[in-house]
């Protein structure tokens, strides 16, 4: 019997070849695809979820109440770990976290590297293997460092090192130190990135912070004791709080800050690790979310559901070709299981090599889909057993219901009516129409989305900074001089060039550079009985004009003795409340006042989802910058980038150039919306290929089912026109509905998204009707070649065919 | 006695108002029967067919088969019984194109779950006993009505019922080709004792048969 089944099953799908490849090139896509984004997406989840101890160790936050509201941070001072390890029961270990850059320094070898500062515990907290050296305590003293094998390979040539000894740059001194281990490589789910850690009492700031508490600039990770809690551990920290933050306190409770619901005004938060990745401190609140992994997900499910729906209403719709069989089984004496089963199994046959080619494409486009979407899958991760058990659950879902449905729908029709060939039909037609509402609505929320996204990104592309970004390049001052004596060489020999025209300097990057770091810098102060608090950068004279920042009031700096004053923009001005901020003295050291300057317009130098800060600019040799900025010219940029890569060269032999245009920077810094939008817009190509794809076999279906009626149309004069009209009308009617549908849902969620954004698009009505309109001039092309065929057939043929 | 009708009703509803498709049907019949149903269109006489075959239901009345109440039997028991004791043979053939001569004979006895080897050698018997062994493995859409039909009713014999129900067996076919369709319906009913019931519209064919009954918008006359 199941040979028999197998057997018909195949007779049936080969005789509709059309019908059966459009089916299985559908499902294919779709699973492929489906794979490839649960991949993506399963490995977004998977972040740092392979650390033994993870269960129990914690991120810490401190959240403060300050007048404007809450404000969370995640940077701590460097008597907090310590202090909190001896002073509040339940810490089993605990370590100090700080990311910085590096220049690695063996014999002529120079190499900018990544290293973090840690405790000792860091090591045995977190399940990062040693394969060379010390296993127990690799970081036992303040002189010996820890290699990643990939680090140690392009500093040495070998992972076998352990012992030997080189230098780091240290606040311009090299430092020798020792290799005590070497680590096994990153693994990409993982956050704390590394290529070097060493002891956090090495770091060239702890001796001056050692005990400062008002010095936040590392982070913490905290593993808790067997039993203790997160939120128990939360309560037992209060009083730590209370008695080491007294004074900030204090000053919280005179600027007139609230409490929070328990009538606290500072607090630790902890976050599990598996939460870090998805942690963001928007408006001062910590958020863990997870809507982009689950976004991804969601895309991957709307495909896969698109191309079932095709499935359901195509099996539905060849349904009331196979009448006459099922009719004449019915007589024979099959009963609805044998039916059912029958036409199960053709569903199934379609499913496995639909399944089979579908892992087959997404091994085949794993690396293209990498690169694409910037997320670091491999095919490895498909043999995992959590994946299997979902694709295989999926897989099961999809056979039994998609398959399923109509195979119950036809196994069920009566014995004299599917003989007649007549199909009660008003049930099974309604469903499909249900289904292609949704098939066109999901297209059209994607396709709004599509427009959307991009609309917000070419805004934020084309938004007005502030800055002359075409004509700036910079980059990183990674060298061994001194930076600002490298900017003012730099200056100097590139003097006479016409189209370099000016050169500066500053301790921080616009947008996001190839070198790939990003930092704030704040600093707080008491002003007319008040605490401020400002982002502060390090410029050297000339930043101003160099950036094309206009000045609004006062002056710029004008030569090296400017040093004691500072410039500020609008929004810091605004910020210090005084009528004439140029009179206004800032104690930003102890004892020591600063006058201001002058004032300059306001630009924006944080991401665009952000209102413009406070900053305040500094000139000082003292603290260094560590960004040259070079305006070019506007003829020739290229050859003056060239010009400005072989000066770098021959002042830092040994350094990379990282140098890029500003505009640059700033379109990466927009990379995970370029992601999303990217996965959202070939989303939504896919779901109108596949739609269309279901629409096209149904309106071929349905254009062979009715070929009477439109013979007799015709023979009473219906014109070629009202007969197209006729055909296409329901579908129409379908694509309309579901915008109808769509269109609210794609606006809300639209809007919630936008309210990420400081600077955002209004959302235009065009948006919506665009998509709609999209969608309906799609459908009429598919369906119209077919349907104006059938319209022009010769009616004598059409009614010969019954 | 193969079967008996007692006072059987078939209506719908149309309107508020009964139709009556088959109004006080009492028939019997017994085994060996060649009956032939006349009427004109609309009469009832497919509805009849179809009740006696057990494909259609009725409102009321009582239908006993090989002393069986079909009327208050499951659908599974009954299509249990009518897989086994009965054949249809119908006006347009319905042989499923998908399958070829072969496999169209060999289906009944499928759902019957009848064995491989023993299905085959039915197969072979069949073929042989019609002389279209040579057209076995050929589609139906490649053979003539006359043949098609001869595969009918070679499908409806091959399960060796007791009845066989043949809806205007002829209705597609040229004289020559009905002739050799009912010279073989005799054939079956006098040498093997199969009862026959067919619906006609030609008084030609009914002559075949052994008893005549005339339906009259749902009334036997």
């Amino acid at each position: 019997m199941f040979k028999n089944y197998i057997k018909i099953a195949w007779r049936n799908l080969i005789k509709d070849k059309l019908n059966t490849g459009l089916n299985v090139i559908g499902l294919s896509v779709a699973f492929a695809v489906a794979i490839l984004l649960g991949m993506a997406a399963m490995y977004q989840l998977s972040y740092d979820g392979f650390h033994e101890n993870g269960d129990s160790i914690y991120k810490i936050v401190k959240t403060q109440q300050t007048p404007k509201g809450p404000q969370a941070g995640t940077v701590h001072p460097a008597p907090f770990a310590t202090k909190l390890k001896t002073e509040v029961p339940g810490v089993k270990r605990i370590t100090r976290y700080l990311q910085d850059g590096t220049l690695a320094i063996l014999g002529d070898k120079e190499m900018d590297m990544n290293i973090i500062w840690v405790d000792k515990d860091f090591f045995s907290m977190f399940s990062l293997p040693i394969i060379n050296g010390d296993q127990n305590e690799p970081l036992g003293d303040v002189s010996s460092i820890v290699l990643t094998e990939k680090a140690a390979v392009s500093l040495f040539g070998t992972t076998a090192i352990v012992g030997e000894s080189f230098n780091l740059l240290v606040e311009g001194k090299e430092k020798p130190f020792t290799i005590s281990a070497v680590a096994k490589d990153n693994v990409p789910e993982s956050n704390l990135e590394f290529q070097m850690a060493a002891q956090f009492e090495g770091h060239h700031e702890y001796l001056n912070n050692k005990d400062n508490w008002d010095a936040n600039y590392h982070d913490v990770y905290v593993e808790l004791e067997d039993g203790v809690t997160a939120s128990s551990f939360k309560k037992s920290s209060q009083s730590y709080i209370d008695s080491h933050y007294e004074k900030a306190i204090s000053e919280l409770k005179r600027d007139g800050a609230s409490a929070d619901v328990n009538g606290r005004y500072m607090n630790l938060d902890m976050i599990p690790l598996t939460d870090v990745h998805f942690l963001s401190l928007k408006n001062g609140f910590v958020e863990v979310s997870r809507s982009l992994p689950y976004l991804i997900l969601g895309v991957a499910f709307l495909i896969l559901f698109i191309a079932c729906v095709n499935y359901v209403n195509m099996s539905i719709a060849k349904s009331a070709k196979r009448l006459k069989e099922i009719g004449m089984r019915k007589t024979l004496g099959a009963q609805k299981k044998q039916l059912f089963f029958q036409f199960w199994s053709e569903s199934l046959f379609v499913f496995l090599v639909s399944i089979c080619i579908g892992v087959v494409l997404s091994f085949a486009f794993v690396n293209e889909f990498k690169t694409t979407f910037n997320t670091n899958i491999n095919v490895d991760m498909l043999l995992k057993p959590t994946f299997l058990l979902v694709l295989l659950g999926v897989v099961i879902l999809i056979t039994i219901f998609v398959g399923g449905y109509p195979a119950l729908l036809m196994s069920r029709l009566g014995t004299i009516q599917s003989l007649k060939g007549k199909l009660e039909s008003t049930g099974s037609n309604r469903v499909r129409d249900v289904l292609m509402v949704f098939q066109f609505g999901i297209a059209i929320l994607l396709i709004t989305g599509t427009l959307v996204l991009w609309g917000q990104i070419d805004y934020m592309r084309n938004i007005d900074l502030g800055y002359d970004k075409e004509q700036v390049i910079s980059f990183p001052l990674n060298g061994k001089r001194n930076s600002n004596d490298v900017v003012d060489l730099l200056r100097d020999e590139l003097k006479g060039n016409p189209n370099i025209i000016s050169i500066s300097g500053a301790d921080n990057n616009l947008g996001l550079g190839r070198d790939g770091s990003r930092s704030t810098s704040k600093i707080g102060f008491e002003f007319e009985g008040r605490a401020v608090t400002t982002n502060f950068l390090v410029v050297d004279h000339e930043f101003v004009q160099t950036l094309g920042i206009d000045l609004v009031r006062g002056r710029n700096f004008e030569s090296a003795s400017d040093s004691l004053g500072v410039v500020i923009n609008e929004a810091m001005a605004k910020e210090l409340g005084v009528e004439d901020p140029l009179l206004a003295q800032l104690e930003l050291d102890d004892g020591k006042y600063y006058p201001v300057l002058g004032v300059v317009k306001d630009y924006n130098f944080n991401d665009l989802d952000r209102a413009i800060e406070p900053i305040t600019f500094f000139m000082t040799r003292e603290w260094g910058v560590t960004y040259a900025y070079a305006k070019v010219g506007p003829k020739n940029m290229a050859a003056s980038f060239d010009i400005l890569e072989s000066t770098w060269k021959k002042l830092e032999p040994n350094a990379e150039f990282l140098g890029s245009f500003l505009d640059e920077n700033v379109d990466r810094t927009f990379n995970r919306e370029k992601t999303t939008a990217k996965m959202i817009s070939s989303g939504s190509i896919l779901a109108i290929i596949l739609s269309c794809m279901g629409l096209f076999a149904m309106s071929l279906l349905i254009v062979s089912q009715r070929t009477k009626e439109i013979g007799i149309r015709k023979v009473v004069g219906a014109s070629v026109g009202s007969i197209t009209y006729i055909l296409t009308k329901d579908f129409l009617k379908l694509v309309f509905v579901a915008f109808i549908i769509a269109s609210p849902i794609a606006w809300w969620v639209m809007r919630e998204w936008l309210q990420n954004y400081t600077y955002r698009i209004d959302l235009s009505i065009w948006f919506f009707i665009g998509a709609g309109a999209i969608a309906v001039i799609i459908a009429m092309l598919t369906i119209g070649s077919r349907t104006i065929r059938a319209a022009r057939a010769n009616p004598v043929k059409s009614l010969r065919t019954e | 006695m193969l079967l008996q009708l007692r006072n059987v009703f078939k209506w719908v509803q149309q309107g508020g108002q009964r139709i009556f498709l088959l109004k006080d049907i009492n028939l019997e019949v017994a085994e060996g029967e060649f009956i032939s149903i006349m009427g004109p269109s609309g009469s009832g006489k497919s509805t009849l067919l179809n009740v006696i075959g057990m494909l259609d239901t009725f409102d009321e009345g009582e239908y006993d088969f090989l002393s069986e109440s079909v009327h208050t039997l499951k659908e599974k028991y009954r299509s249990n019984l009518y897989k086994e004791y009965i054949g249809f043979v119908f006006q347009s053939y319905h042989l499923l194109d998908d399958l070829t001569v072969e496999e169209n004979l060999e289906m009944p006895l499928l759902y019957k779950k009848i064995k491989g080897s023993e299905r085959k050698a039915l197969v072979a018997d069949m073929l042989d006993r019609f002389n279209i062994v040579g057209k076995k493995d050929l589609f139906p859409t490649q053979l003539s009505g006359g043949q098609q039909q001869l595969v009918g009713v070679a499908r409806a014999l091959i399960g060796k019922p007791k009845l066989i129900l043949a809806d205007e067996p002829t209705g597609n076919l040229n004289s020559q080709q009905s002739e050799e369709i009912m010279q073989l319906f005799k054939k079956l009913n006098e040498e093997e004792g199969v009862t026959i019931i067919q619906v006609t519209h030609s008084e030609k064919n009914a002559e075949y048969g052994s008893r005549i009954i005339n339906l009259l918008d749902g009334r036997k006359i």
